[in-house]
Protein backbone atom coordinates (compact mmCIF):
# COMPACT_ATOMS: atom_id res chain seq x y z
CA UNK A 1 0.00 0.00 0.00
CA UNK A 2 1.61 3.33 -1.22
CA UNK A 3 -0.51 5.39 1.47
CA UNK A 4 2.55 7.18 2.27
CA UNK A 5 2.91 10.64 0.23
CA UNK A 6 6.91 11.68 0.39
CA UNK A 7 6.08 14.67 -1.74
CA UNK A 8 4.70 17.21 1.02
CA UNK A 9 1.89 19.53 -0.01
CA UNK A 10 4.25 21.62 -2.39
CA UNK A 11 4.50 19.31 -4.83
CA UNK A 12 1.51 17.99 -7.23
CA UNK A 13 0.85 14.32 -7.26
CA UNK A 14 3.05 12.29 -9.29
CA UNK A 15 1.52 9.26 -11.05
CA UNK A 16 4.05 5.82 -11.10
CA UNK A 17 6.41 5.47 -12.96
CA UNK A 18 5.15 3.11 -15.71
CA UNK A 19 2.73 5.57 -16.70
CA UNK A 20 3.59 7.18 -19.43
CA UNK A 21 2.64 10.78 -18.25
CA UNK A 22 5.21 10.90 -15.38
CA UNK A 23 5.18 14.75 -15.41
CA UNK A 24 2.80 16.63 -12.65
CA UNK A 25 -0.83 16.19 -12.97
CA UNK A 26 -2.93 18.98 -13.49
CA UNK A 27 -6.92 19.17 -12.82
CA UNK A 28 -7.66 18.87 -16.42
CA UNK A 29 -5.53 15.66 -17.21
CA UNK A 30 -7.58 13.94 -14.47
CA UNK A 31 -10.12 13.51 -16.90
CA UNK A 32 -7.88 11.02 -19.04
CA UNK A 33 -6.95 8.84 -16.53
CA UNK A 34 -8.81 5.65 -15.98
CA UNK A 35 -10.93 4.34 -12.70
CA UNK A 36 -8.35 2.57 -11.24
CA UNK A 37 -5.36 5.31 -11.66
CA UNK A 38 -8.09 7.80 -9.73
CA UNK A 39 -8.62 5.62 -7.16
CA UNK A 40 -4.88 4.67 -6.55
CA UNK A 41 -3.69 7.82 -6.25
CA UNK A 42 -6.95 9.04 -3.81
CA UNK A 43 -5.70 6.17 -1.45
CA UNK A 44 -2.20 7.62 -1.79
CA UNK A 45 -3.37 10.96 -0.38
CA UNK A 46 -4.23 12.72 -3.82
CA UNK A 47 -7.51 15.29 -2.29
CA UNK A 48 -8.71 15.86 -6.16
CA UNK A 49 -9.23 12.57 -7.37
CA UNK A 50 -11.90 10.99 -5.88
CA UNK A 51 -14.21 14.01 -6.75
CA UNK A 52 -13.27 13.45 -10.62
CA UNK A 53 -14.43 9.68 -9.78
CA UNK A 54 -17.73 10.54 -8.54
CA UNK A 55 -18.10 12.96 -11.47
CA UNK A 56 -17.59 10.82 -13.54
CA UNK A 57 -20.14 7.96 -12.85
CA UNK A 58 -22.23 10.15 -10.54
CA UNK A 59 -25.48 10.06 -13.52
CA UNK A 60 -25.02 6.02 -13.25
CA UNK A 61 -25.30 5.93 -9.77
CA UNK A 62 -28.55 8.77 -9.92
CA UNK A 63 -30.29 5.99 -12.32
CA UNK A 64 -29.55 3.05 -9.16
CA UNK A 65 -30.28 5.16 -6.51
CA UNK A 66 -33.35 6.93 -7.69
CA UNK A 67 -35.36 3.82 -9.23
CA UNK A 68 -34.46 1.90 -6.12
CA UNK A 69 -35.67 4.89 -3.68
CA UNK A 70 -37.81 6.45 -5.68
CA UNK A 71 -37.28 9.78 -3.99
CA UNK A 72 -35.31 12.22 -4.63
CA UNK A 73 -34.24 13.54 -1.01
CA UNK A 74 -33.63 9.63 0.09
CA UNK A 75 -31.34 9.18 -3.09
CA UNK A 76 -29.52 11.92 -2.32
CA UNK A 77 -28.98 10.99 1.19
CA UNK A 78 -28.22 7.53 -0.08
CA UNK A 79 -25.49 8.68 -2.62
CA UNK A 80 -23.90 10.87 -0.23
CA UNK A 81 -23.58 8.29 2.37
CA UNK A 82 -22.19 6.08 -0.34
CA UNK A 83 -19.60 8.10 -1.72
CA UNK A 84 -18.43 9.35 1.84
CA UNK A 85 -18.27 5.64 2.03
CA UNK A 86 -16.52 4.74 -0.80
CA UNK A 87 -13.84 7.91 -0.11
CA UNK A 88 -12.97 6.23 3.20
CA UNK A 89 -13.06 2.86 2.29
CA UNK A 90 -10.99 2.96 -1.09
CA UNK A 91 -8.01 1.17 0.28
CA UNK A 92 -10.08 -2.27 0.69
CA UNK A 93 -11.02 -1.95 -3.10
CA UNK A 94 -9.37 -4.93 -4.95
CA UNK A 95 -7.58 -4.19 -8.01
CA UNK A 96 -8.73 -7.00 -10.01
CA UNK A 97 -12.61 -5.71 -10.14
CA UNK A 98 -13.87 -2.89 -12.45
CA UNK A 99 -14.30 0.80 -9.82
CA UNK A 100 -17.57 0.90 -11.24
CA UNK A 101 -18.75 -2.84 -10.29
CA UNK A 102 -17.33 -1.73 -6.61
CA UNK A 103 -19.42 1.82 -6.04
CA UNK A 104 -22.20 0.29 -7.80
CA UNK A 105 -22.48 -2.31 -4.92
CA UNK A 106 -21.73 0.61 -2.30
CA UNK A 107 -24.65 2.70 -3.12
CA UNK A 108 -26.86 -0.38 -3.46
CA UNK A 109 -26.13 -1.43 -0.44
CA UNK A 110 -26.69 2.40 1.08
CA UNK A 111 -30.00 2.37 -0.91
CA UNK A 112 -31.14 -1.05 0.90
CA UNK A 113 -30.09 0.35 4.23
CA UNK A 114 -31.89 3.62 3.44
CA UNK A 115 -35.59 0.62 2.60
CA UNK A 116 -34.71 -1.21 5.65
CA UNK A 117 -34.49 2.17 7.61
CA UNK A 118 -37.95 3.43 6.75
CA UNK A 119 -39.25 -0.59 6.83
CA UNK A 120 -38.53 -0.28 10.58
CA UNK A 121 -39.81 3.43 10.87
CA UNK A 122 -43.56 2.78 8.97
CA UNK A 123 -44.21 6.84 10.13
CA UNK A 124 -42.88 7.48 6.70
CA UNK A 125 -44.41 6.31 3.78
CA UNK A 126 -43.58 7.13 0.23
CA UNK A 127 -45.47 9.93 -1.23
CA UNK A 128 -47.97 8.79 -3.98
CA UNK A 129 -47.24 12.03 -6.09
CA UNK A 130 -47.17 11.70 -9.86
CA UNK A 131 -45.71 15.11 -10.06
CA UNK A 132 -42.43 14.35 -8.70
CA UNK A 133 -41.58 11.72 -11.55
CA UNK A 134 -40.55 14.91 -14.08
CA UNK A 135 -38.59 16.20 -11.46
CA UNK A 136 -37.02 12.65 -10.50
CA UNK A 137 -36.21 12.24 -14.37
CA UNK A 138 -33.98 15.06 -14.73
CA UNK A 139 -33.07 18.15 -16.54
CA UNK A 140 -36.07 18.15 -19.70
CA UNK A 141 -33.21 19.40 -22.20
CA UNK A 142 -30.67 16.48 -21.69
CA UNK A 143 -32.66 13.64 -23.42
CA UNK A 144 -35.64 12.95 -26.48
CA UNK A 145 -38.88 13.26 -24.97
CA UNK A 146 -39.62 9.63 -25.36
CA UNK A 147 -36.71 8.49 -23.63
CA UNK A 148 -37.66 10.83 -20.78
CA UNK A 149 -41.39 9.69 -21.17
CA UNK A 150 -40.54 5.96 -20.80
CA UNK A 151 -38.06 7.25 -17.99
CA UNK A 152 -41.04 8.96 -15.76
CA UNK A 153 -43.62 5.65 -16.78
CA UNK A 154 -40.79 3.20 -15.42
CA UNK A 155 -39.74 5.13 -12.46
CA UNK A 156 -43.80 5.80 -11.62
CA UNK A 157 -44.90 2.28 -12.05
CA UNK A 158 -41.66 1.57 -9.56
CA UNK A 159 -43.05 3.67 -7.00
CA UNK A 160 -46.04 1.35 -6.54
CA UNK A 161 -44.81 -1.86 -6.12
CA UNK A 162 -43.75 -3.24 -2.65
CA UNK A 163 -40.02 -1.91 -2.00
CA UNK A 164 -38.57 -5.94 -1.66
CA UNK A 165 -40.02 -6.36 -5.01
CA UNK A 166 -38.68 -2.86 -6.47
CA UNK A 167 -35.27 -4.52 -4.80
CA UNK A 168 -35.05 -7.27 -6.16
CA UNK A 169 -36.44 -6.21 -9.88
CA UNK A 170 -33.59 -3.21 -10.15
CA UNK A 171 -31.02 -5.58 -9.23
CA UNK A 172 -31.94 -8.33 -11.42
CA UNK A 173 -33.65 -6.73 -14.55
CA UNK A 174 -32.73 -3.56 -14.56
CA UNK A 175 -29.19 -3.88 -13.22
CA UNK A 176 -28.06 -7.06 -14.47
CA UNK A 177 -26.62 -8.91 -11.77
CA UNK A 178 -27.74 -12.94 -11.41
CA UNK A 179 -30.10 -14.34 -9.29
CA UNK A 180 -27.25 -15.73 -6.55
CA UNK A 181 -25.22 -11.95 -6.26
CA UNK A 182 -28.89 -10.87 -5.84
CA UNK A 183 -29.65 -12.94 -3.23
CA UNK A 184 -26.16 -12.54 -1.76
CA UNK A 185 -26.72 -8.23 -1.77
CA UNK A 186 -30.17 -8.92 -0.79
CA UNK A 187 -29.34 -11.33 2.49
CA UNK A 188 -31.88 -13.73 1.43
CA UNK A 189 -32.26 -16.86 -0.46
CA UNK A 190 -32.12 -17.30 -4.28
CA UNK A 191 -35.48 -18.22 -4.26
CA UNK A 192 -37.13 -15.39 -2.71
CA UNK A 193 -35.78 -13.17 -5.15
CA UNK A 194 -37.08 -14.97 -7.79
CA UNK A 195 -40.23 -15.04 -6.18
CA UNK A 196 -40.09 -10.99 -5.28
CA UNK A 197 -39.01 -10.58 -9.02
CA UNK A 198 -41.78 -12.96 -10.52
CA UNK A 199 -44.37 -11.25 -8.14
CA UNK A 200 -42.93 -7.30 -9.12
CA UNK A 201 -43.02 -8.11 -12.45
CA UNK A 202 -46.63 -9.40 -12.77
CA UNK A 203 -47.71 -6.09 -10.58
CA UNK A 204 -45.67 -3.67 -12.90
CA UNK A 205 -47.28 -5.28 -16.02
CA UNK A 206 -50.40 -3.64 -16.00
CA UNK A 207 -48.20 -0.21 -14.77
CA UNK A 208 -46.51 -0.32 -18.10
CA UNK A 209 -48.83 -1.63 -20.46
CA UNK A 210 -50.03 1.32 -22.05
CA UNK A 211 -45.94 1.42 -22.40
CA UNK A 212 -45.29 -1.88 -24.16
CA UNK A 213 -47.74 -1.47 -26.21
CA UNK A 214 -46.93 2.10 -28.07
CA UNK A 215 -43.57 0.43 -28.35
CA UNK A 216 -44.91 -1.84 -30.79
CA UNK A 217 -45.76 -4.40 -28.39
CA UNK A 218 -49.27 -6.72 -28.48
CA UNK A 219 -52.63 -5.99 -27.03
CA UNK A 220 -53.07 -7.06 -23.74
CA UNK A 221 -56.01 -8.28 -22.95
CA UNK A 222 -58.03 -6.87 -19.91
CA UNK A 223 -58.32 -9.38 -17.19
CA UNK A 224 -61.21 -8.96 -14.56
CA UNK A 225 -61.18 -10.44 -11.33
CA UNK A 226 -64.15 -12.73 -12.67
CA UNK A 227 -61.93 -14.54 -15.37
CA UNK A 228 -58.92 -14.78 -13.40
CA UNK A 229 -58.06 -17.88 -11.06
CA UNK A 230 -55.44 -18.73 -8.64
CA UNK A 231 -53.48 -21.70 -7.79
CA UNK A 232 -53.44 -20.91 -4.11
CA UNK B 1 -56.16 -25.71 -12.52
CA UNK B 2 -56.07 -29.55 -13.82
CA UNK B 3 -58.07 -29.91 -16.73
CA UNK B 4 -56.96 -32.54 -19.04
CA UNK B 5 -59.19 -32.28 -21.65
CA UNK B 6 -58.21 -29.17 -22.79
CA UNK B 7 -61.51 -26.95 -23.96
CA UNK B 8 -61.43 -24.44 -26.77
CA UNK B 9 -60.05 -21.64 -24.97
CA UNK B 10 -63.12 -19.20 -25.22
CA UNK B 11 -64.06 -21.76 -22.33
CA UNK B 12 -60.89 -21.53 -20.47
CA UNK B 13 -60.54 -19.53 -17.10
CA UNK B 14 -57.59 -17.80 -17.16
CA UNK B 15 -54.02 -18.07 -15.58
CA UNK B 16 -53.64 -15.15 -12.94
CA UNK B 17 -50.35 -12.91 -13.92
CA UNK B 18 -48.76 -13.77 -10.96
CA UNK B 19 -49.13 -17.41 -11.59
CA UNK B 20 -47.56 -16.98 -15.42
CA UNK B 21 -44.66 -15.27 -13.75
CA UNK B 22 -43.94 -17.72 -11.10
CA UNK B 23 -43.92 -20.33 -14.16
CA UNK B 24 -41.21 -18.06 -16.20
CA UNK B 25 -39.15 -18.12 -13.11
CA UNK B 26 -39.42 -21.32 -12.76
CA UNK B 27 -41.09 -21.73 -9.05
CA UNK B 28 -44.05 -23.89 -9.79
CA UNK B 29 -44.15 -27.42 -8.29
CA UNK B 30 -43.70 -29.75 -11.28
CA UNK B 31 -47.16 -30.79 -11.79
CA UNK B 32 -49.02 -27.17 -11.65
CA UNK B 33 -45.87 -26.10 -13.63
CA UNK B 34 -46.58 -28.89 -16.64
CA UNK B 35 -50.87 -28.26 -16.33
CA UNK B 36 -50.00 -23.99 -16.82
CA UNK B 37 -47.61 -25.03 -19.16
CA UNK B 38 -50.24 -26.77 -21.14
CA UNK B 39 -52.76 -23.88 -20.66
CA UNK B 40 -50.61 -21.22 -21.87
CA UNK B 41 -49.46 -23.29 -24.96
CA UNK B 42 -53.70 -23.57 -25.60
CA UNK B 43 -55.05 -20.25 -24.61
CA UNK B 44 -54.14 -17.32 -26.46
CA UNK B 45 -54.76 -14.67 -24.18
CA UNK B 46 -52.34 -16.27 -21.50
CA UNK B 47 -49.64 -16.86 -24.19
CA UNK B 48 -49.93 -12.77 -24.79
CA UNK B 49 -49.48 -12.48 -21.02
CA UNK B 50 -46.98 -14.75 -20.93
CA UNK B 51 -44.91 -12.90 -23.80
CA UNK B 52 -45.60 -9.58 -22.33
CA UNK B 53 -44.02 -10.76 -18.99
CA UNK B 54 -40.44 -11.89 -21.31
CA UNK B 55 -40.97 -8.50 -23.09
CA UNK B 56 -41.19 -6.88 -19.62
CA UNK B 57 -37.97 -8.04 -18.46
CA UNK B 58 -36.04 -7.45 -22.00
CA UNK B 59 -37.62 -3.52 -21.48
CA UNK B 60 -36.49 -3.22 -17.87
CA UNK B 61 -33.10 -4.01 -18.36
CA UNK B 62 -32.80 -1.52 -21.53
CA UNK B 63 -33.85 0.99 -19.53
CA UNK B 64 -31.41 0.14 -16.84
CA UNK B 65 -28.79 0.24 -19.31
CA UNK B 66 -29.64 4.07 -19.34
CA UNK B 67 -28.29 6.80 -16.85
CA UNK B 68 -30.44 9.75 -14.86
CA UNK B 69 -28.54 12.68 -15.34
CA UNK B 70 -28.15 13.89 -11.56
CA UNK B 71 -30.30 17.30 -10.82
CA UNK B 72 -27.70 20.12 -10.87
CA UNK B 73 -28.08 21.20 -7.12
CA UNK B 74 -27.81 17.36 -5.69
CA UNK B 75 -24.46 17.46 -7.65
CA UNK B 76 -23.30 20.83 -6.76
CA UNK B 77 -24.22 19.44 -3.31
CA UNK B 78 -22.42 16.01 -3.20
CA UNK B 79 -18.79 17.98 -4.80
CA UNK B 80 -19.28 20.13 -1.59
CA UNK B 81 -19.50 17.17 0.56
CA UNK B 82 -16.47 15.08 -1.15
CA UNK B 83 -14.46 18.33 -0.85
CA UNK B 84 -14.83 18.98 2.65
CA UNK B 85 -14.14 15.04 3.28
CA UNK B 86 -10.74 15.83 1.50
CA UNK B 87 -10.03 19.14 3.55
CA UNK B 88 -11.04 16.70 6.62
CA UNK B 89 -8.57 13.94 5.41
CA UNK B 90 -5.72 16.38 4.15
CA UNK B 91 -6.24 18.28 7.95
CA UNK B 92 -5.21 15.00 9.72
CA UNK B 93 -2.81 13.91 6.82
CA UNK B 94 -1.29 16.89 5.99
CA UNK B 95 -1.80 16.83 2.40
CA UNK B 96 -3.40 20.18 0.81
CA UNK B 97 -5.78 19.67 -2.46
CA UNK B 98 -3.69 21.97 -4.58
CA UNK B 99 -6.55 21.89 -7.19
CA UNK B 100 -8.76 23.48 -4.31
CA UNK B 101 -6.39 26.35 -2.84
CA UNK B 102 -5.93 26.90 -6.24
CA UNK B 103 -9.32 27.36 -7.65
CA UNK B 104 -11.46 28.25 -3.97
CA UNK B 105 -8.38 30.21 -1.82
CA UNK B 106 -10.82 31.44 0.01
CA UNK B 107 -13.26 28.92 0.91
CA UNK B 108 -10.78 26.28 1.95
CA UNK B 109 -7.40 27.41 3.31
CA UNK B 110 -9.01 29.36 6.12
CA UNK B 111 -10.63 26.43 7.46
CA UNK B 112 -7.64 24.78 7.37
CA UNK B 113 -6.34 27.58 9.34
CA UNK B 114 -9.06 27.40 11.62
CA UNK B 115 -8.46 23.31 12.00
CA UNK B 116 -5.28 23.92 13.25
CA UNK B 117 -5.99 26.69 15.24
CA UNK B 118 -8.41 24.80 16.54
CA UNK B 119 -6.67 21.78 17.68
CA UNK B 120 -3.50 23.99 19.11
CA UNK B 121 -6.22 25.57 21.52
CA UNK B 122 -8.22 22.13 22.17
CA UNK B 123 -6.30 22.30 25.91
CA UNK B 124 -7.25 25.67 26.97
CA UNK B 125 -10.45 26.11 25.52
CA UNK B 126 -11.57 21.89 27.25
CA UNK B 127 -10.19 22.59 30.17
CA UNK B 128 -11.94 26.05 30.70
CA UNK B 129 -15.61 24.63 29.05
CA UNK B 130 -15.52 21.92 31.83
CA UNK B 131 -15.01 24.38 34.88
CA UNK B 132 -17.55 26.80 33.61
CA UNK B 133 -19.94 24.04 33.03
CA UNK B 134 -19.22 22.23 36.56
CA UNK B 135 -19.77 25.47 38.15
CA UNK B 136 -23.24 25.70 37.32
CA UNK B 137 -23.74 22.12 38.68
CA UNK B 138 -27.13 21.99 36.73
CA UNK B 139 -28.05 18.93 35.29
CA UNK B 140 -29.17 20.74 31.49
CA UNK B 141 -26.39 23.24 30.73
CA UNK B 142 -27.37 23.72 27.21
CA UNK B 143 -28.33 27.36 26.33
CA UNK B 144 -30.78 25.97 23.99
CA UNK B 145 -33.61 24.13 25.82
CA UNK B 146 -33.33 20.79 24.19
CA UNK B 147 -36.64 18.99 25.63
CA UNK B 148 -39.40 20.04 23.28
CA UNK B 149 -37.53 17.99 20.66
CA UNK B 150 -34.38 15.91 21.97
CA UNK B 151 -35.61 12.45 23.39
CA UNK B 152 -35.51 12.45 27.28
CA UNK B 153 -32.95 9.87 29.30
CA UNK B 154 -30.83 7.58 27.44
CA UNK B 155 -33.16 6.69 24.26
CA UNK B 156 -31.87 2.99 22.97
CA UNK B 157 -30.91 3.30 19.58
CA UNK B 158 -29.18 0.62 17.02
CA UNK B 159 -25.81 2.33 14.79
CA UNK B 160 -28.68 2.72 12.06
CA UNK B 161 -31.19 4.56 13.57
CA UNK B 162 -28.14 7.25 14.61
CA UNK B 163 -28.47 8.95 10.99
CA UNK B 164 -32.06 9.07 10.16
CA UNK B 165 -33.02 9.91 14.20
CA UNK B 166 -30.36 12.85 14.65
CA UNK B 167 -31.48 14.08 11.26
CA UNK B 168 -35.29 14.15 12.31
CA UNK B 169 -34.09 15.73 15.45
CA UNK B 170 -32.45 18.88 14.50
CA UNK B 171 -34.71 19.45 11.21
CA UNK B 172 -37.37 19.89 14.38
CA UNK B 173 -34.82 22.46 16.29
CA UNK B 174 -34.73 26.06 14.80
CA UNK B 175 -30.58 25.73 13.88
CA UNK B 176 -29.42 26.73 17.59
CA UNK B 177 -27.44 24.35 19.26
CA UNK B 178 -29.43 21.10 20.83
CA UNK B 179 -27.44 20.00 23.59
CA UNK B 180 -29.18 17.35 26.20
CA UNK B 181 -27.30 15.47 29.08
CA UNK B 182 -25.51 16.14 32.45
CA UNK B 183 -23.01 19.17 32.30
CA UNK B 184 -20.33 16.78 32.51
CA UNK B 185 -21.23 14.87 29.05
CA UNK B 186 -21.81 18.44 27.06
CA UNK B 187 -18.52 19.93 28.17
CA UNK B 188 -16.98 16.72 27.14
CA UNK B 189 -18.66 16.92 23.97
CA UNK B 190 -17.45 20.58 23.45
CA UNK B 191 -14.08 19.46 24.12
CA UNK B 192 -14.08 16.60 20.89
CA UNK B 193 -15.40 19.27 18.86
CA UNK B 194 -12.85 21.70 19.98
CA UNK B 195 -10.31 19.49 18.35
CA UNK B 196 -12.20 18.92 14.94
CA UNK B 197 -12.41 20.59 11.69
CA UNK B 198 -15.30 22.20 12.51
CA UNK B 199 -15.63 22.93 15.74
CA UNK B 200 -19.35 24.21 15.74
CA UNK B 201 -21.27 22.31 18.22
CA UNK B 202 -24.34 21.20 17.13
CA UNK B 203 -25.87 18.27 19.09
CA UNK B 204 -25.53 16.56 21.96
CA UNK B 205 -27.64 13.67 23.03
CA UNK B 206 -26.98 10.66 25.58
CA UNK B 207 -28.04 7.16 23.84
CA UNK B 208 -27.40 3.52 24.21
CA UNK B 209 -26.20 2.96 21.27
CA UNK B 210 -26.33 -1.39 20.02
CA UNK B 211 -26.58 -1.55 24.25
CA UNK B 212 -23.89 0.19 25.06
CA UNK B 213 -23.89 3.84 26.52
CA UNK B 214 -22.78 6.28 24.40
CA UNK B 215 -23.12 10.18 23.07
CA UNK B 216 -24.25 11.14 20.13
CA UNK B 217 -22.71 14.39 18.90
CA UNK B 218 -23.07 16.42 15.91
CA UNK B 219 -21.03 19.15 14.48
CA UNK B 220 -21.95 21.77 11.94
CA UNK B 221 -20.07 20.25 8.62
CA UNK B 222 -19.02 21.64 5.36
CA UNK B 223 -22.02 23.62 4.29
CA UNK B 224 -24.90 24.97 6.70
CA UNK B 225 -27.19 22.07 5.92
CA UNK B 226 -24.44 19.69 6.49
CA UNK B 227 -24.43 17.93 9.91
CA UNK B 228 -21.29 15.55 10.77
CA UNK B 229 -22.35 13.14 13.94
CA UNK B 230 -19.99 11.13 15.84
CA UNK B 231 -21.11 8.05 18.12
CA UNK B 232 -18.64 8.33 20.97
CA UNK B 233 -18.03 6.78 23.88
CA UNK B 234 -16.18 7.90 27.63
CA UNK B 235 -18.01 11.32 27.61
CA UNK B 236 -20.38 9.55 30.71
CA UNK B 237 -17.90 8.47 33.16
CA UNK B 238 -16.30 11.80 33.90
CA UNK B 239 -12.85 10.96 32.09
CA UNK B 240 -13.70 13.33 29.44
CA UNK B 241 -12.12 11.40 26.76
CA UNK B 242 -14.47 10.95 23.75
CA UNK B 243 -13.43 7.96 21.85
CA UNK B 244 -15.48 8.40 18.64
CA UNK B 245 -16.38 5.24 16.98
CA UNK B 246 -18.88 5.76 14.23
CA UNK B 247 -19.35 8.99 12.24
CA UNK B 248 -21.64 10.00 9.53
CA UNK B 249 -22.63 12.71 7.66
CA UNK B 250 -26.72 14.02 7.39
CA UNK B 251 -28.14 16.44 5.18
CA UNK B 252 -31.24 18.94 6.75
CA UNK B 253 -33.44 19.19 4.23
CA UNK B 254 -34.96 22.26 5.61
CA UNK B 255 -31.98 24.82 5.90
Amino acid sequence: MTAHLDSGPAHPPRIGVDHPVAQPVHAASYDQLDDHELLRLHVAGNPDTFGFLVKRHRDRMWAVAIRTLGEPEEAADALQEAFISAFRRADSFRGDAKVTTWLHRIVVNACLDRIRRRQVRQADPLPEDEDRAAELAGPAEDDPAEVRERRIDVLNALKQINPDQRSALVLVDMEGYSIEEAAAILGCAPGTVKSRCARGRARLLPLLRHWQTTRGGSDLPEKTAAETVGTE
Amino acid sequence: MTDSGLPTSEHLEHLDTDTIADLIENLLPAAEAHSAREHVKACPDCQLTYDALLELSEDLAEEGRSDIPMPADVAEHLDAVISSEAVMRASTVGVHSLVQIREEPHRHVPKLLGAAAAVVLVAAVGVGVVVATKDRAGENAANTNPTAILPTGTPSLSLSQIAPEAQRWLEKGDGAPLLNGSATEIACAKVFASGRPNPQLRLVQPAKVDGKRATVIGLQGGSPRDIQLFVVTGCNDGSGAAAPYYDTTVTLRNR
